[in-house]
Protein backbone atom coordinates (compact mmCIF):
# COMPACT_ATOMS: atom_id res chain seq x y z
CA UNK A 1 0.00 0.00 0.00
CA UNK A 2 1.51 3.12 -1.18
CA UNK A 3 0.84 6.62 0.41
CA UNK A 4 0.72 8.78 -2.24
CA UNK A 5 -2.16 6.85 -3.30
CA UNK A 6 -4.18 8.93 -0.07
CA UNK A 7 -3.55 12.25 -0.51
CA UNK A 8 -6.27 12.66 -3.69
CA UNK A 9 -9.01 10.74 -1.51
CA UNK A 10 -8.47 12.83 1.37
CA UNK A 11 -8.47 15.98 -0.65
CA UNK A 12 -11.40 15.10 -2.73
CA UNK A 13 -13.33 13.61 0.31
CA UNK A 14 -13.06 17.46 1.54
CA UNK A 15 -13.98 18.92 -1.63
CA UNK A 16 -17.23 17.17 -1.87
CA UNK A 17 -18.44 17.16 1.22
CA UNK A 18 -17.75 21.04 1.08
CA UNK A 19 -19.72 21.02 -2.44
CA UNK A 20 -22.53 18.54 -1.58
CA UNK A 21 -23.15 19.05 2.37
CA UNK A 22 -21.28 22.01 2.95
CA UNK A 23 -19.03 20.50 5.75
CA UNK A 24 -15.46 21.10 5.58
CA UNK A 25 -14.18 18.04 7.18
CA UNK A 26 -10.88 17.85 9.49
CA UNK A 27 -8.46 14.78 8.93
CA UNK A 28 -7.35 12.64 11.69
CA UNK A 29 -4.29 10.80 12.33
CA UNK A 30 -3.60 7.92 9.60
CA UNK A 31 -3.01 4.60 10.85
CA UNK A 32 -1.57 1.15 8.65
CA UNK A 33 -3.59 -1.87 9.68
CA UNK A 34 -2.97 -5.51 8.38
CA UNK A 35 -6.22 -6.88 10.07
CA UNK A 36 -9.42 -7.47 9.22
CA UNK A 37 -11.77 -3.99 9.16
CA UNK A 38 -14.51 -4.81 11.98
CA UNK A 39 -17.86 -2.46 10.26
CA UNK A 40 -19.50 0.52 11.44
CA UNK A 41 -23.19 0.65 10.77
CA UNK A 42 -22.79 1.57 7.69
CA UNK A 43 -20.15 0.95 4.91
CA UNK A 44 -19.78 1.93 1.19
CA UNK A 45 -17.41 -0.48 -0.80
CA UNK A 46 -16.47 0.62 -4.55
CA UNK A 47 -13.50 -1.47 -6.05
CA UNK A 48 -11.06 0.55 -8.33
CA UNK A 49 -9.31 -1.12 -11.04
CA UNK A 50 -6.11 -0.29 -13.18
CA UNK A 51 -3.29 0.94 -12.82
CA UNK A 52 -4.33 1.12 -9.28
CA UNK A 53 -6.18 -1.74 -7.67
CA UNK A 54 -7.84 -2.50 -4.49
CA UNK A 55 -11.00 -0.97 -2.76
CA UNK A 56 -11.66 1.97 -1.04
CA UNK A 57 -14.49 1.98 2.15
CA UNK A 58 -16.20 4.21 3.67
CA UNK A 59 -17.58 3.79 6.61
CA UNK A 60 -20.07 5.98 9.29
CA UNK A 61 -22.47 5.24 11.72
CA UNK A 62 -26.25 5.52 10.51
CA UNK A 63 -26.55 8.95 12.36
CA UNK A 64 -24.07 10.26 10.49
CA UNK A 65 -25.24 8.74 6.95
CA UNK A 66 -28.83 10.25 8.05
CA UNK A 67 -27.11 13.78 8.79
CA UNK A 68 -25.08 13.97 5.50
CA UNK A 69 -27.88 13.08 3.26
CA UNK A 70 -30.43 15.82 4.92
CA UNK A 71 -28.08 17.96 4.43
CA UNK A 72 -27.09 17.13 0.20
CA UNK A 73 -30.79 16.69 -0.65
CA UNK A 74 -31.96 19.66 1.62
CA UNK A 75 -34.88 17.34 3.53
CA UNK A 76 -34.95 15.57 6.96
CA UNK A 77 -34.47 11.53 6.89
CA UNK A 78 -35.52 10.08 9.99
CA UNK A 79 -35.25 6.92 8.83
CA UNK A 80 -31.82 5.14 6.89
CA UNK A 81 -34.50 4.19 3.52
CA UNK A 82 -33.43 3.27 0.42
CA UNK A 83 -33.46 7.05 -0.54
CA UNK A 84 -31.31 7.87 1.88
CA UNK A 85 -28.71 4.76 1.55
CA UNK A 86 -28.59 5.12 -2.18
CA UNK A 87 -27.28 9.28 -1.01
CA UNK A 88 -24.39 7.68 0.86
CA UNK A 89 -23.79 5.35 -1.50
CA UNK A 90 -23.43 8.45 -4.13
CA UNK A 91 -21.33 9.99 -1.60
CA UNK A 92 -18.95 7.53 -1.60
CA UNK A 93 -19.11 7.27 -5.14
CA UNK A 94 -18.52 10.62 -6.33
CA UNK A 95 -15.55 10.77 -3.78
CA UNK A 96 -13.85 8.31 -5.12
CA UNK A 97 -14.66 9.60 -8.67
CA UNK A 98 -12.94 12.10 -7.99
CA UNK A 99 -10.51 10.93 -6.00
CA UNK A 100 -9.66 8.72 -9.51
CA UNK A 101 -9.51 11.80 -11.86
CA UNK A 102 -6.46 13.27 -9.62
CA UNK A 103 -4.63 9.45 -9.33
CA UNK A 104 -5.24 9.55 -13.45
CA UNK A 105 -3.39 13.03 -13.17
CA UNK A 106 -0.42 11.81 -11.02
CA UNK A 107 -0.20 9.17 -13.75
CA UNK A 108 -2.26 6.03 -12.25
CA UNK A 109 -5.63 5.86 -13.84
CA UNK A 110 -8.44 3.53 -12.47
CA UNK A 111 -11.57 2.69 -13.20
CA UNK A 112 -14.05 2.98 -10.39
CA UNK A 113 -16.93 -0.30 -9.77
CA UNK A 114 -20.69 0.76 -9.12
CA UNK A 115 -20.55 1.26 -4.83
CA UNK A 116 -22.03 -1.58 -2.91
CA UNK A 117 -23.47 -0.54 0.39
CA UNK A 118 -23.12 -3.14 3.87
CA UNK A 119 -24.94 -2.56 6.79
CA UNK A 120 -24.53 -3.87 9.99
CA UNK A 121 -22.34 -3.29 12.59
CA UNK A 122 -19.32 -5.90 13.47
CA UNK A 123 -19.06 -7.61 10.16
CA UNK A 124 -15.34 -8.15 9.81
CA UNK A 125 -14.37 -7.66 6.12
CA UNK A 126 -11.04 -8.55 4.92
CA UNK A 127 -9.26 -7.19 2.60
CA UNK A 128 -6.55 -9.92 2.68
CA UNK A 129 -3.01 -9.33 1.45
CA UNK A 130 -3.92 -5.43 0.91
CA UNK A 131 -3.10 -3.71 3.98
CA UNK A 132 -5.36 -0.66 4.76
CA UNK A 133 -4.40 2.83 5.64
CA UNK A 134 -7.59 4.25 7.53
CA UNK A 135 -7.86 8.66 7.34
CA UNK A 136 -10.55 9.52 9.91
CA UNK A 137 -12.28 12.76 8.87
CA UNK A 138 -14.52 14.48 11.38
CA UNK A 139 -16.88 16.81 10.78
CA UNK A 140 -20.25 18.61 12.47
CA UNK A 141 -22.37 16.07 11.46
CA UNK A 142 -19.66 13.26 12.99
CA UNK A 143 -16.57 11.42 11.51
CA UNK A 144 -16.18 8.76 8.35
CA UNK A 145 -13.92 6.60 8.36
CA UNK A 146 -12.31 6.27 5.10
CA UNK A 147 -10.01 3.07 4.25
CA UNK A 148 -7.70 2.41 1.55
CA UNK A 149 -6.63 -1.02 -0.03
CA UNK A 150 -4.70 -0.12 -3.01
CA UNK A 151 -1.90 -1.12 -4.81
CA UNK A 152 0.21 -0.44 -8.04
CA UNK A 153 -1.18 -3.23 -10.30
CA UNK A 154 1.40 -5.45 -11.35
CA UNK A 155 1.38 -4.79 -14.65
CA UNK A 156 0.12 -2.09 -17.12
CA UNK A 157 -3.33 -2.85 -15.74
CA UNK A 158 -5.46 -3.80 -18.28
CA UNK A 159 -6.82 -6.94 -19.36
CA UNK A 160 -7.13 -10.00 -17.14
CA UNK A 161 -3.87 -9.20 -14.92
CA UNK A 162 -5.35 -9.93 -11.71
CA UNK A 163 -6.24 -13.22 -12.77
CA UNK A 164 -4.46 -16.00 -11.97
CA UNK A 165 -4.12 -18.78 -14.36
CA UNK A 166 -6.02 -21.81 -12.80
CA UNK A 167 -3.50 -22.98 -9.45
CA UNK A 168 -3.14 -26.75 -10.25
CA UNK A 169 -3.34 -27.57 -6.46
CA UNK A 170 -6.31 -28.79 -7.01
CA UNK A 171 -5.30 -31.43 -9.84
CA UNK A 172 -3.61 -33.10 -6.65
CA UNK A 173 -6.89 -33.42 -4.95
CA UNK A 174 -8.66 -35.68 -8.10
CA UNK A 175 -9.05 -38.76 -5.50
CA UNK A 176 -10.27 -37.36 -3.03
CA UNK A 177 -13.61 -36.33 -1.61
CA UNK A 178 -15.28 -34.15 0.14
CA UNK A 179 -14.46 -34.08 4.04
CA UNK B 1 -29.92 -7.57 -15.51
CA UNK B 2 -28.98 -9.47 -18.11
CA UNK B 3 -29.31 -13.44 -17.57
CA UNK B 4 -26.68 -13.70 -20.15
CA UNK B 5 -24.35 -12.78 -18.22
CA UNK B 6 -24.95 -15.37 -15.72
CA UNK B 7 -24.19 -18.66 -17.72
CA UNK B 8 -20.43 -17.89 -17.76
CA UNK B 9 -20.37 -17.33 -13.56
CA UNK B 10 -22.22 -20.79 -13.78
CA UNK B 11 -20.23 -22.25 -16.09
CA UNK B 12 -16.56 -20.86 -14.20
CA UNK B 13 -17.94 -22.20 -11.01
CA UNK B 14 -18.81 -25.60 -12.24
CA UNK B 15 -15.09 -25.46 -14.05
CA UNK B 16 -13.42 -24.61 -10.87
CA UNK B 17 -14.77 -25.77 -8.15
CA UNK B 18 -14.16 -29.19 -10.48
CA UNK B 19 -10.57 -28.59 -10.69
CA UNK B 20 -9.66 -26.97 -7.31
CA UNK B 21 -11.50 -28.84 -5.11
CA UNK B 22 -12.27 -31.83 -6.91
CA UNK B 23 -16.15 -31.72 -6.56
CA UNK B 24 -18.95 -32.33 -8.59
CA UNK B 25 -21.96 -29.31 -8.17
CA UNK B 26 -25.17 -29.15 -9.34
CA UNK B 27 -27.04 -25.88 -10.07
CA UNK B 28 -30.20 -25.20 -8.06
CA UNK B 29 -33.20 -22.89 -9.18
CA UNK B 30 -32.47 -18.95 -10.14
CA UNK B 31 -34.53 -16.72 -8.60
CA UNK B 32 -33.84 -12.79 -9.48
CA UNK B 33 -33.81 -10.70 -6.10
CA UNK B 34 -34.65 -7.55 -5.62
CA UNK B 35 -34.05 -7.11 -1.85
CA UNK B 36 -30.63 -6.18 -0.25
CA UNK B 37 -28.85 -9.49 0.38
CA UNK B 38 -28.46 -10.48 3.98
CA UNK B 39 -25.32 -11.87 4.57
CA UNK B 40 -24.23 -15.58 5.63
CA UNK B 41 -21.07 -16.52 7.12
CA UNK B 42 -18.88 -15.62 4.42
CA UNK B 43 -19.00 -13.83 1.54
CA UNK B 44 -16.72 -13.27 -1.27
CA UNK B 45 -16.96 -10.16 -3.02
CA UNK B 46 -15.16 -8.90 -6.55
CA UNK B 47 -16.34 -5.89 -8.72
CA UNK B 48 -16.35 -5.77 -12.78
CA UNK B 49 -15.69 -2.76 -14.60
CA UNK B 50 -15.61 -2.56 -18.35
CA UNK B 51 -18.66 -3.53 -20.80
CA UNK B 52 -19.80 -5.63 -18.15
CA UNK B 53 -20.17 -3.93 -14.52
CA UNK B 54 -21.65 -5.01 -11.21
CA UNK B 55 -20.68 -6.69 -8.50
CA UNK B 56 -20.29 -10.33 -7.53
CA UNK B 57 -21.04 -12.10 -4.44
CA UNK B 58 -19.87 -15.86 -3.57
CA UNK B 59 -22.25 -16.39 -0.52
CA UNK B 60 -21.54 -19.68 1.68
CA UNK B 61 -21.98 -21.07 5.51
CA UNK B 62 -18.37 -21.26 7.37
CA UNK B 63 -19.08 -25.31 7.18
CA UNK B 64 -18.92 -24.97 3.19
CA UNK B 65 -15.60 -22.49 3.43
CA UNK B 66 -14.23 -24.62 5.40
CA UNK B 67 -14.93 -27.85 3.16
CA UNK B 68 -13.70 -25.89 0.15
CA UNK B 69 -10.71 -24.60 1.25
CA UNK B 70 -9.57 -27.51 2.86
CA UNK B 71 -10.33 -29.34 -0.19
CA UNK B 72 -8.31 -26.83 -2.35
CA UNK B 73 -5.42 -26.49 0.13
CA UNK B 74 -4.99 -30.48 0.79
CA UNK B 75 -5.22 -30.04 4.35
CA UNK B 76 -7.91 -30.44 6.96
CA UNK B 77 -8.80 -26.74 8.16
CA UNK B 78 -10.42 -26.76 11.74
CA UNK B 79 -10.96 -22.72 11.50
CA UNK B 80 -11.66 -19.61 9.15
CA UNK B 81 -8.28 -18.64 9.72
CA UNK B 82 -5.98 -16.38 7.17
CA UNK B 83 -4.99 -19.45 5.13
CA UNK B 84 -8.52 -20.68 4.53
CA UNK B 85 -9.81 -16.93 4.14
CA UNK B 86 -7.75 -16.27 1.70
CA UNK B 87 -8.41 -19.87 -0.32
CA UNK B 88 -12.14 -18.72 -0.10
CA UNK B 89 -11.03 -15.32 -1.66
CA UNK B 90 -9.30 -17.04 -3.97
CA UNK B 91 -11.37 -19.33 -5.39
CA UNK B 92 -13.90 -16.51 -5.85
CA UNK B 93 -11.36 -14.67 -7.72
CA UNK B 94 -10.53 -17.61 -10.09
CA UNK B 95 -14.41 -18.31 -10.84
CA UNK B 96 -14.55 -14.47 -11.81
CA UNK B 97 -11.67 -14.30 -13.55
CA UNK B 98 -12.56 -17.27 -15.64
CA UNK B 99 -15.92 -15.93 -16.10
CA UNK B 100 -14.74 -12.95 -17.35
CA UNK B 101 -12.15 -14.81 -19.91
CA UNK B 102 -15.73 -16.20 -21.38
CA UNK B 103 -17.50 -12.57 -21.47
CA UNK B 104 -14.88 -11.23 -23.21
CA UNK B 105 -14.93 -14.54 -25.86
CA UNK B 106 -18.88 -13.15 -26.28
CA UNK B 107 -17.47 -9.02 -26.50
CA UNK B 108 -18.12 -8.00 -22.83
CA UNK B 109 -14.58 -7.50 -21.96
CA UNK B 110 -14.07 -6.22 -18.15
CA UNK B 111 -11.28 -5.99 -15.76
CA UNK B 112 -12.09 -7.62 -12.07
CA UNK B 113 -11.00 -6.36 -8.68
CA UNK B 114 -9.19 -7.86 -6.19
CA UNK B 115 -11.31 -10.16 -3.88
CA UNK B 116 -12.22 -8.81 -0.37
CA UNK B 117 -13.77 -10.91 2.29
CA UNK B 118 -16.91 -10.12 4.08
CA UNK B 119 -17.07 -12.52 7.47
CA UNK B 120 -20.19 -12.40 9.78
CA UNK B 121 -23.91 -13.27 9.24
CA UNK B 122 -26.88 -10.95 9.28
CA UNK B 123 -25.42 -8.04 7.56
CA UNK B 124 -26.92 -6.37 4.73
CA UNK B 125 -25.23 -5.10 1.54
CA UNK B 126 -27.18 -3.55 -0.77
CA UNK B 127 -26.41 -3.01 -4.84
CA UNK B 128 -28.77 -0.38 -5.21
CA UNK B 129 -30.25 -0.19 -8.37
CA UNK B 130 -28.68 -3.19 -9.41
CA UNK B 131 -31.21 -6.55 -9.52
CA UNK B 132 -29.33 -9.94 -8.69
CA UNK B 133 -29.49 -12.65 -9.67
CA UNK B 134 -29.11 -15.70 -7.37
CA UNK B 135 -27.95 -19.38 -8.49
CA UNK B 136 -27.58 -21.67 -5.63
CA UNK B 137 -24.70 -24.57 -6.54
CA UNK B 138 -25.03 -27.73 -4.74
CA UNK B 139 -21.94 -30.02 -3.70
CA UNK B 140 -20.67 -32.07 -1.13
CA UNK B 141 -18.90 -29.22 0.72
CA UNK B 142 -22.64 -27.62 0.89
CA UNK B 143 -24.19 -24.87 -1.13
CA UNK B 144 -22.62 -21.72 -2.36
CA UNK B 145 -24.35 -18.80 -4.14
CA UNK B 146 -23.83 -16.97 -6.78
CA UNK B 147 -25.36 -13.47 -6.55
CA UNK B 148 -24.59 -11.68 -9.30
CA UNK B 149 -25.10 -8.37 -9.65
CA UNK B 150 -24.26 -6.81 -13.09
CA UNK B 151 -25.43 -4.83 -16.19
CA UNK B 152 -24.05 -3.68 -19.49
CA UNK B 153 -21.52 -1.14 -18.72
CA UNK B 154 -22.41 2.63 -19.74
CA UNK B 155 -18.32 2.93 -20.98
CA UNK B 156 -18.44 0.33 -23.98
CA UNK B 157 -15.14 -1.15 -22.04
CA UNK B 158 -13.28 1.88 -22.72
CA UNK B 159 -11.20 2.04 -19.62
CA UNK B 160 -8.99 5.09 -18.58
CA UNK B 161 -6.01 3.92 -18.45
CA UNK B 162 -6.77 2.83 -22.46
CA UNK B 163 -7.01 6.13 -23.38
CA UNK B 164 -4.54 8.38 -22.97
CA UNK B 165 -4.23 11.71 -23.95
CA UNK B 166 -2.05 12.25 -26.48
CA UNK B 167 1.16 14.19 -25.22
CA UNK B 168 1.68 16.69 -28.17
CA UNK B 169 -0.81 15.69 -30.68
CA UNK B 170 0.02 18.66 -33.33
CA UNK B 171 3.54 19.22 -32.54
CA UNK B 172 4.90 15.87 -33.31
CA UNK B 173 4.93 15.84 -36.90
CA UNK B 174 6.22 19.33 -37.37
Amino acid sequence: MNVKFLNPFVEAATEVLQAEVGVSPARGNLTLHKSALTTDEVTVLISLVGQVQGVVLYGLSVATGLALVSRMMSQDFAEFDSLAQSGVAELGNVITGQASIKLAGAGAAADISPPTLILGRGVTISTLDFSRIVVPLACDLGQITVHLALRESPSDGRGLSAVPLLANVGLAAAGRSAP
Amino acid sequence: MNVKFLNPFVEAAYEVLRAETGVAVARGDLALDKHPYVTDDVTVILSLVGRVEGTVFYSMSRETAMALASLMLGERLRELDGLAQSGVAELGNVITGRATVKLADAGYASTISPPTLLVGRGATISTLDFHRLVVPLDSDCGRVLIQLAVREGANRGQTMAALPVPARPALAGS
